[in-house]
């Protein structure tokens, strides 16, 4: 009996002998992990983007990615999603005819025309807008700072699709609703001041038909940034048919730290002036150095015709980020003084809108009559075809031939027709993003890559609210513009219009060598 | 024969899709504090390649931007291997200088070998490695072009067999009067598998020029072939001294014990 208890406790095993055992595991474990215990050679194994669990065979279709400046002010790109998929590559070559339409080696620029469609193409949202939010929440916050802000026409088309809404819901009053909420002090419609570019883009032109300034025809529309330096990278010999007019955004800018600071009695470097934009390049517009017409008009340095431009996006980040529901806010109404509008400033959201508004209006300050109704539903240069063209006979004039383009692809054989003096038309409309602004860099990505689909709901909601919601059709019935020329600037084209509401272009061909026959 | 990639450096735009290729393919992570692409980046543990940006002059004085690709040249006589007695660098026929973790020692001697500051280590881990591009060994096994080759939408590189490239760098240098005349590779430390050509002068992109011809291993590869006789022979000697010391102790021993006795 004693002689089996003695056996076992010799079986028990004793602290130290269990220290020991456990020590040496360790140790050999450690010696184990040191040497490693696999013999394969350091390195991938296979494609293993950050989602896999395992490494895959090598896809062949990547295809990499468009280089993009770390100083461009309007795109920027996390490197950690970029699955190298290609697709920006696809949309800055094909649609664009950005990329790959420059010899190399480069010069000291990355060649980039800021709109931002990469940014809709890119299936990991690696490319984005660069962020501005920041800015316009410490503005707001300012006690001290009177901010304002503008509303493109295309934006309330889009915006409810951030908060669920179908493509293309019309939210104009709910936008201006939660503009207010957030803390703006006044909120105007770029609609507005895409009336007055009627006036003053109207005017221009026929002072070149008419022979009274001598400038080429055709005259090129202005209004779209990307549109505006694809010229100035591509087509640099034919700036001069480009209209001097700033686009609306910008008219709107320049007035707001000038007209309504006077009728306001704020001095001008006390504004905050914030645009909402379907536009990634209106961020590099409003960085423009010329952009600065406020500064040589109220000789204060340093002052910027507009202060930050938000994409649809931010404004709904923004709209998010301070806990409002779009969906729930009840219709508001623009500020008085530059927020009445007609929908021929609206329709300049859509491709056709801006040739569609200045033959409205065109006919009138011609003819005196007010057009037929044939010109308020002009249906040849609407729709999602790549170039649209239409014969205009005005009275008094004859027949004024006009040309719509959106996309930059689009626009190269208009521009060779021009360039070899075989174009036709009069007038010509640019837009650099498929289906204009509504389908701008800056909008939601409701559908990946952008679908015809979604971009013809939007222009759906656009004209429908052209036909049905707004009182006014045709720009020379805004009474807030006609106030604006009786109280301030006079009339179209004068001096003053000139020093706020025009600018001139940039020959960026120095910064890139244009291949020949791309 | 073996592989190489031939590098034309007037073809990049600077996208850095070639280093974003490398994180995925080698699942190296990505660091804040450490970009792959831009002025300021140096290749780590984690960035076994990176594109630098300079900008410099060009023949006519105008400004130009430039970006180069940085990564281990993978040397035809590499002297990460030579100077590595662990065998954990090792030179494969097909051209990678390939790593092998589990026979490192972590001496880092590679580390002082490489005439390009290539090998980097892992000083933040516990149980440190040394790291360098691989040029995806296991691809190049496979016939396929590496990671960061394939995915380049600008066409800055070619792969192919070492030879053959070198010729055709000769002819694209030849013909085209905007290039500099030198291809980067071709002799420097006895040749390297990547070649670059390039219309900037290369000590103005950050390129090492001042190295030697003389593949490095060869420096001392006559008296280190020594090594093992040195060492038997030092044996022999310490060995015979034990037994003649031994020896004479023990006579030491008994004479005492005799004069005592």
């Amino acid at each position: 009996m004693q002689n089996q208890v003695a056996k076992e406790k010799e079986r028990q095993m004793t602290r130290r002998g269990f220290l020991k055992m456990m020590g040496g595991i360790g140790l050999a474990g450690i010696t184990a992990t040191i040497a490693g215990c696999s013999t394969d050679p350091a390195g991938g194994k296979g494609w293993m983007p950050q989602q896999y669990q395992v490494a895959s065979s090598f896809p062949v279709q990547v295809k990499g990615r468009v280089p993009i400046d770390p100083a461009n002010p309007s795109i920027t790109r996390d490197d950690k999603k970029c699955v190298l998929c290609g697709q920006c590559v696809e949309v800055c070559q094909r649609v664009q005819t950005v990329y790959g339409y420059y010899e190399l080696p480069i010069k000291n620029d990355i060649t980039c025309v800021n709109c931002g469609q990469c940014t809709l193409w890119c299936p990991t949202a690696a490319i984005t807008e660069r962020d501005d939010i920041d800015k316009v929440v410490k503005a707001l916050a300012d006690k001290n700072m009177h901010v304002v802000v503008q509303t493109a026409p295309a934006t309330r088309v889009a915006l409810g699709e951030e908060f669920g809404m179908a493509p293309g819901t019309f939210v104009e009053g709910k936008q201006v609703a939660a503009l207010k909420k957030l803390g703006f002090d006044a909120v105007f419609d770029t609609n507005f001041s895409a009336d007055l570019t009627i006036f003053e883009e109207g005017t221009e032109l026929i002072k070149r038909i008419s022979g009274q300034i001598h400038e080429p025809l055709p005259q090129f529309t202005s209004c779209c940034p990307g549109w505006v330096k694809f010229c100035e990278y591509f087509y640099p010999d034919l700036l001069p048919h480009m209209s001097t007019c700033k686009s609306p955004q910008q008219m709107l800018g320049a007035l707001i730290k000038t007209y309504y600071a006077k009728e306001k009695g704020i001095s001008p470097d006390k504004i905050f002036s914030v645009s909402i934009m379907p536009c990634t390049a209106k961020k590099f517009e409003a960085a423009r150095p010329e952009m600065n017409s406020v500064d040589k008009h109220a000789k204060k340095t340093e002052l910027r015709d507009v202060d930050v431009i938000l994409t649809t996006r931010e404004l709904a980040r923004l709209i998010k980020s301070k806990g409002i529901d779009l969906n729930s806010l009840q219709d508001e109404k623009y500020d008085s003084l530059m927020g009445e509008s007609t929908s021929a400033g609206l329709i300049f959201g859509v491709t056709g809108g801006v040739m569609e508004a200045a033959i409205r209006s065109s006919y009138f300050l011609i003819t005196k009559q007010e057009p037929p109704e044939a010109l308020l539903n002009l249906t040849p240069i609407r729709g999602l075809k790549g170039c649209k063209e239409a014969a205009v006979d005005i009275p008094g004039v004859g027949t004024v031939k006009v040309a719509v383009v959106h996309g930059l692809s689009n626009a190269r054989p208009v521009l060779e027709a021009v360039r070899k003096k075989e174009a036709p038309w009069h007038f010509i409309e640019f837009m650099g993003c498929p289906g204009g602004c509504i389908g701008g860099g800056g909008q939601p990505r409701t559908s990946l890559p952008p679908s015809d689909q979604v971009r013809q709901a939007r222009i759906d909601s656009i004209y429908n609210a052209d036909a049905h919601i707004y009182a006014k059709r045709k720009s020379y019935e805004n009474k807030e513009v006609l106030a604006l020329y009786q109280k301030f600037l006079e009339n179209p084209n004068s001096h003053l219009a000139h020093e706020l509401l025009h600018t001139h272009y940039t020959d960026r061909s120095k910064l890139l060598t244009v291949k020949k026959d791309a | 024969m073996s592989k190489g990639v031939l590098v034309d450096l007037t073809k990049c735009v600077g996208c850095g899709s070639c280093t974003v290729a490398c994180k995925l393919y080698n699942d190296t992570k990505w660091d804040e504090k450490q970009p792959t692409v831009g002025p300021n980046v140096k290749l780590s543990d984690k960035n076994w390649t990176v594109v630098k940006f300079h900008e410099v002059k060009d023949k006519e004085g105008r400004p130009v931007w430039r970006f180069v690709k940085q990564q281990c040249f993978h040397c035809k006589e590499p002297a990460c291997a030579s100077a590595c007695f662990a065998k954990a660098f090792q030179k494969t026929k097909e051209g990678p200088v390939i790593y092998y973790p589990h026979l490192c020692v972590g001496c880092r001697y590679c580390m002082v070998a490489c005439p390009f500051n290539v090998p980097k280590y892992e000083w933040e881990k516990p149980f440190p490695l040394v790291t360098k591009c691989m040029m995806c060994s296991n691809k190049v096994a496979k016939g396929e072009a590496p990671a960061c080759v394939s995915v380049c939408p600008a066409g800055v590189f070619k792969y192919g067999d070492r030879e053959e490239l070198l010729k055709e760098a000769k002819a694209i240098i030849a013909k085209d009067p905007k290039y500099v005349k030198h291809i980067f590779g071709e002799q420097e430390v006895g040749g390297t598998e990547w070649i670059y050509i390039s219309d900037i002068p290369f000590e103005q992109l950050g390129f090492k020029t001042n190295v030697t011809k003389r593949p490095l291993p060869s420096y001392t590869a006559a008296y280190m072939h020594a090594t093992p006789y040195v060492g038997i022979a030092w044996g022999v000697v310490l060995t015979g001294l034990y037994h003649y010391t031994k020896r004479r102790n023990q006579i030491a021993k008994e004479n005492n014990k005799n004069i005592k006795a």
